[in-house]
This record gives C-alpha cells, structure tokens and sequence, in this order.
C-alpha cells in the first residue's frame, strides 16, 4: 500500500497542532482511511509510552531491569532472530499439553450455576450495548467477543422474565428484527443474555443476565 | 438514491467503526469525560438507524456519513459541557474487558522495551520532538543537524517502534475490509 499524504498529519493531529479546519480534514479522512487510522492508533501508543518516560529516554543507563524480565528478553530475542524457531517450539508445546490431559481425561463441559443475575462457575461474556436505560427500543445487541470459532445465542426477556426473542450468529453484533423491537414498550424492563457456544456445541461462556429500561416518553 | 444495507453490514460497520468513533469522542471530550462511552453508543445508533431508514445517499463516502454524524454528536457534547456547572468529573474505567487492558499492557510494554533499546541518537529525536513537543525546525537547530535528518531519524525511529509492534501484534484482518467492499 502507498503511502498516503494525511499520513505527514497524523504527529500534528495527536499532539493538538493542527488547526481546526486541518484536523477536522484529517479527522474526516481516517474515518475513511484505514492505513491512517492504524498508524494513529500506533502512534497514540507510542507517544503515550514516550510521555510517560520522558527524561529518562535520555539517560545513557536504561531503566533497571529484574533478572526475570532480562531472562525474558533474551528468549525474546533468540525467538525474534530466529523465527523458525517459533513453530516448532509451540507445537512442541502443545503435544505436551496433549499427552497431559487427554484422552484418558474426560473434560466435563463447564456446568453453569446461574442465580438471578450471577454467573458462579465459567467465563463471563462482558455485554456492551444496550446495558443502561435507553430513549427507545435498541437497533442492535452488542457483546465482547469471547474467542475464536465460536456461536453466540441471545435471548431477550420481557419484565416477567419470559422470552421474547432469541436467535443465534457468529458475530459479536445482532440488529434487533424490527418486528420484535415494535413490541417493545416505553417505560417497561426488558433484560438480556448471550451464551457463546463452541463447534462441538459446548456451552463455553455465559454473559449475566442485565437489565435495561425504555425510558417513558412523559 | 439512497443505498441499502444489510443486516451483516450493518453488524459489520457497528464493528468497525466503534473504535474510530471511539478514538474521535474520546480525544475531543477526554478520556475523563465522564459519559463518552455512552456517547458513542449514542453515535452508533444514530448511524444504524439512519442506514435503516435510507438516508445515506451515496453523496459522500460511508466514513464522511460517519464523521459528519459523530463530529455534530462532539459539538453538542461540548455545548452542553460549557453550560454544565463545573462538577469534578472522576475518571471511569475503559470500556474494554480484562482481555482488552491485558493486550493494551502488553502492547505498551513492547513498546517502551523497544523504545530503550534505539540508539540514543533515536531516543534523543523522540524525547525533544514527542515529550518537549519542538517543532522539527527546533530540533534541528537545537541538535546541529538538518531538518531532513531529523526527519529522517523520526521516521527510522517510528518504523522500528511499528516493526516492533507487529512483530508481537500480527493483524489478520484489515478492520476496513468491509469499507473497501461497500466502495465497489
């Protein structure tokens, strides 16, 4: 990919020089460029890094390292000059975990305990929209996503706990079907799950069930 | 004419463009604004609900649509800020998970090894021009060298930060796949 010549802005942008008219240029132009806007959010990082050292950048001596961090370091760098070296150790790695655990142990699928709202055994799905009260009935459900390969079933519940709707996607994002959201009404409870369920079917991760209101219109 | 969009791109531009959305509010209002997340949520509903209903024409491309939306949703925020009696605006925590923090750590963590271990004449270039915030002009005359050489060093500097990064961090999927295939 070529470079792009918004990218010459992007130190300006983040360190408040740009003018007005300027950054809201720049700021237009990576909502639509995908190679600024990585650079951006890299370069955030790296001058948050740079500000939060600061004069010790400039000092001959590096900062004091423990034995372990140093020892990290170089099974980093033997990794990073080496990087065939990668494969191989995590396959390696991985036949050991293997030989450990199974066959010979059966894994019970994690059993989740669900009282009320608390999830007591198995991962948590953290649920990111709607999870306060809103002004209308939600567009979409939005959720962290919990790993790789895996489907995630919803349900929304009315105020008596009784379903509404569920279905299921790969996705971390489902629109709510108008159809359900029209039977939604102002000023009542609504509450909601997501489980995310692996290829075998094991149910791996549940999401607490939370709350939401649709704001009266009065 | 005003373009349609289906379910799965709707679900996939909520995906891509809650962290550009994200980014925008939350260097515009502050991370220690207090309700910028909620903000966001605000923004993105706009957007979904808006594609649903047809509105977006095509007269500009998707991300602009976006902006506009977003960059209107700022200016009321900071209208609003300015009327509101001065309150003392406690700092929240982030909206990403334990998963989230844990990569942003890592990710920082690479980052300052990485920073320690140029040549102090890199070091130098970054700490005068990112932390003291010179201009390139200043310092080049502030070191004796030329203004591209400084340039030159700044860009050496950050591309052994961004080689760094992904050697750690691969990306596997552009987070704009979806745009490029909305544009054709």
């Amino acid at each position: 990919m070529s470079k792009c010549r918004f990218e010459e802005l992007i130190d300006g942008y983040l360190l408040n020089k740009l003018d007005t008219e300027e950054a809201e240029r720049f700021e237009e132009h990576f909502f639509n460029c995908s190679r600024c806007f990585n650079q951006l959010q890299q370069r955030e990082e790296v001058i948050k890094a740079i500000k939060e050292h600061g004069p010790a950048l400039i000092r001959e001596v590096k900062p004091a390292q423990s034995r372990l961090q140093r020892w990290a370091d170089e099974v980093v760098m033997i990794f990073a000059n080496r990087q065939w070296l990668v494969a191989p150790t995590i396959a390696a790695f991985l036949i050991v975990i293997f030989l450990i655990f199974s066959p010979f142990s059966k894994e019970e699928p994690p059993s989740f305990v669900l009282n009320g709202e608390n999830v007591l055994r198995g991962q948590a799905i953290n649920l990111i929209s709607p999870i306060i009260d809103v002004n209308q009935p939600p567009l979409y459900f939005e959720w962290k996503k919990q790993g790789e390969d895996l489907e995630y079933k919803i349900s929304l519940y009315d105020s008596r706990n009784e379903l509404l709707w569920s279905s299921t996607t790969k996705e971390t994002v489902i629109i709510l079907p108008e159809d359900i959201r029209k039977k939604m009404k102002p000023g009542e409870k609504y509450s909601w799950q997501v489980k995310a369920i692996s290829s075998n079917g094991i149910l791996v991760a549940v999401s607490s069930r939370v709350q939401f209101m649709i704001k009266d219109e009065n | 004419m005003s373009r349609q969009f289906s379910t799965n791109e709707l679900e996939q531009i909520i995906r891509q463009y809650r962290p550009i959305i994200g980014f925008t509010i939350k260097k515009a209002l502050g991370p220690q604004y207090p309700e910028w997340e909620d903000i966001v949520q605000d923004v993105l509903t706009q957007v979904i609900s808006k594609l649903q209903k047809g509105e977006f024409r095509e007269e500009c491309s998707l991300g602009t649509f976006i902006y506009t939306i977003t960059k209107r949703r700022i200016i009321d925020c900071i209208r609003q800020k300015a009327k509101a009696s001065s309150e003392k605006i406690e700092e929240i925590a982030s909206l990403g998970g334990p998963e989230e923090d844990f990569l942003k750590k890592e990710r920082a963590e690479i980052i300052s090894q990485t920073l320690f271990k140029l040549k102090p004449k890199f070091r130098e270039i970054l700490y005068l021009y990112y932390y003291k915030e010179l201009s390139r002009e200043e310092v080049a005359a502030r070191l004796g060298l030329s203004v591209r050489q400084v340039s030159e060093r700044l860009y050496y500097a950050q591309k052994i930060l961004a080689r760094s990064l992904r050697k750690f961090f691969p990306e596997k999927n552009s987070n704009f796949a979806l745009l490029r295939r909305l544009k054709k």
